[in-house]
């Protein structure tokens, strides 16, 4: 039994090179006809995050990181066949390097101009 | 390590921790307006940080989760949210005070104006930073911070009497100046529960791998640590009460403070006050800086370390950097250190409960700390004081505000 709640909404994620690649933003689940639902995916993504905070936020934050190439409306969806490991951080079988747009574009177009970086 | 010399340098570093701008200016302060009269306030500090800095070590030996990274996961994103921008709000202002001082350090010595002085120590402070091998330039300027000790000594040379410095360990009601007095006393509070400097604590436990057999040290730390800061800080409020209330200064530029170690200890306590100023500031302008870094990338879910590569931690790096230029900014411009200290420590006491409050719910959830939560006397310590700090500065500071 996990608690989908207290044991992976919220939990850091974690690659298979145990990089961090974020928080469990959401949790996507399946409805099915006549049977009970099914974990589909969990979901990882700043806007999702805003809109959690406030439909408002959400607004602000897609007027704000609009034309920003690394903006995606659309969370990031890991198949929960892909989680491998619930513990103190849930560990999945994912290459964080496909995930986190915003840190490599802040690392590309921010950080690598300053000098000594 | 062998474990007598991890907790040496644990103790040590609580010390640099526990005296910086924030302590020095709200006790000298407190020295030079009200004698001893305030060293309650230093000492009720003390209590509830010694209790919060056992706990956010414990929550991190135990659950392996720092502070940040567990209020996200258990209250989700809003609570974790409102802690985070208080956290900004507050560090980004102890952080100028802290640049203010080291920049104020620079001007007694060589008698260049502060300002001049803001973006050479912000650079310095980044630099440090960006350039890594934290680990090193944490333990140097830990020992560097002993000369703070001269704080001790030049409170002992003034024998002070110790009926009285005794008396004000009791909390007592000011003859005159109330709004001032209450004011100081929240300033005091905020100077010593510095919310960042457990952030900070914890982070380090999490990086070090902590885990139960590290219960005992982390007690032994924050115990003996955090006591030798408060004696420290009570030297100073010591050191102004003898040196500037006789002479009638009421110390409304940092300037005057340069004079606190002159009366005990002469030409040398001038330069011994600058260098206690210019490292103490330095070493929490680090923690501060990393601090912040460490708020966001623990409740985001971004890489962070302390000794990782800028490259490697892109927003990591890249929050601190920021943080320090708006900070180095508001120097700059010629916001007065002195005044934005007390301000800004005062804010700290406000803040309060909002960090605490959650924090506590933590470490009494057996999910995290299982058999080994917490003890009903932490609890009510960390509530009763930070309750107090709250409640007075929401009254003392729009009130020192319309005075002032």
């Amino acid at each position: 039994m996990i608690d989908l709640g207290r044991q992976v909404l919220d939990q850091q994620l974690v690659d298979r090179n145990d990089l961090n690649m974020g928080k469990v933003d959401g949790i996507a689940l399946e409805l099915r006809e006549g049977r009970p639902a099914r974990v589909a995916a969990i979901l990882t993504g700043g806007h999702l995050l805003s809109r959690r905070l406030h439909p408002r936020i959400e607004r602000w934050v897609r007027k704000l990181t609009r034309g920003l190439a690394p903006s995606r409306v659309q969370p990031l969806r890991i198949p929960w066949p892909q989680v491998k490991k619930i513990g103190i951080d849930v560990k999945v079988d994912f290459a964080a390097a496909d995930a986190m747009p915003w840190e490599h574009w802040v690392r590309d177009r921010i950080v690598r101009r300053i000098p000594g970086a | 390590m062998s474990k007598l010399l991890k907790i040496a340098l644990g103790i040590f570093t609580s010390i640099g921790g526990f005296l910086e701008v924030g302590a020095i200016a709200t006790a000298a302060e407190a020295g030079a307006s009200f004698r001893f009269q305030l060293i309650w306030a230093v000492v009720l500090g003390t209590i509830c940080v010694i209790f919060l800095v056992e706990m956010s070590g414990r929550l991190a030996a135990l659950s392996h989760h720092t502070i940040k990274d567990a209020m996200r996961e258990r209250f989700g994103p809003r609570v974790f949210m409102l802690t985070l921008v208080s956290d900004v709000l507050v560090n980004v202002l102890v952080l100028a005070a802290e640049i203010g001082g080291m920049s104020l350090a620079l001007q007694l010595v060589t008698g260049i104006g502060f300002r001049w002085w803001a973006l050479p120590t912000g650079i310095l402070t980044w630099l440090l930073l960006w350039k890594g091998s934290f680990g090193l330039i944490e333990n140097g300027v830990s020992l560097l911070g002993m000369v703070a000790l001269a704080f001790l000594v030049g409170a002992w040379k003034l024998h002070p009497d110790v009926h009285e410095v005794l008396a004000g360990l009791a909390l007592t009601l000011p003859a005159e100046r109330p709004v001032h007095y209450w004011f100081t006393a929240v300033s005091i509070l905020g100077a010593v529960i510095s919310p960042y400097l457990f952030y900070f604590y914890s982070s380090g436990a999490i990086e070090d791998h902590w885990g139960v057999d590290e219960i005992g040290v982390n007690r032994a730390v924050a115990t003996v640590g955090m006591s030798f800061g408060c004696v420290l800080c009570i030297a100073v409020m010591i050191v102004a009460a003898l040196v500037l209330q006789p002479a009638g200064i009421q110390p409304d530029r940092f300037e005057q403070l340069g004079l606190l170690l002159t009366g005990p200890l002469g030409r040398w306590g001038f330069y011994l006050f600058s260098a206690t100023l210019l490292v103490s500031c330095l070493g929490a302008a680090l923690e501060l800086s990393l601090a912040t870094a460490y708020s966001f990338a623990q409740g985001l879910g971004w890489n962070w370390g302390e000794s990782v590569h800028p490259r490697d931690a892109a927003r990591f790096s890249l929050t601190y950097t920021i943080m320090i230029a708006v900070a180095t900014l508001l120097i700059v411009l010629g916001l007065d250190p002195l005044k934005l200290t007390l301000f800004s420590m005062a804010l700290t006491s406000l803040t309060l409960p909002v960090v605490t409050f959650p924090f506590l719910v933590l470490m009494n959830d057996r999910d995290y700390c299982g058999e080994l939560g917490n003890h009903w006397i932490g609890n009510t310590a960390v509530i009763v004081i930070s309750l107090l700090a709250s409640l007075i500065a929401l009254v003392a500071i729009p009130l020192q505000l319309m005075g002032g």
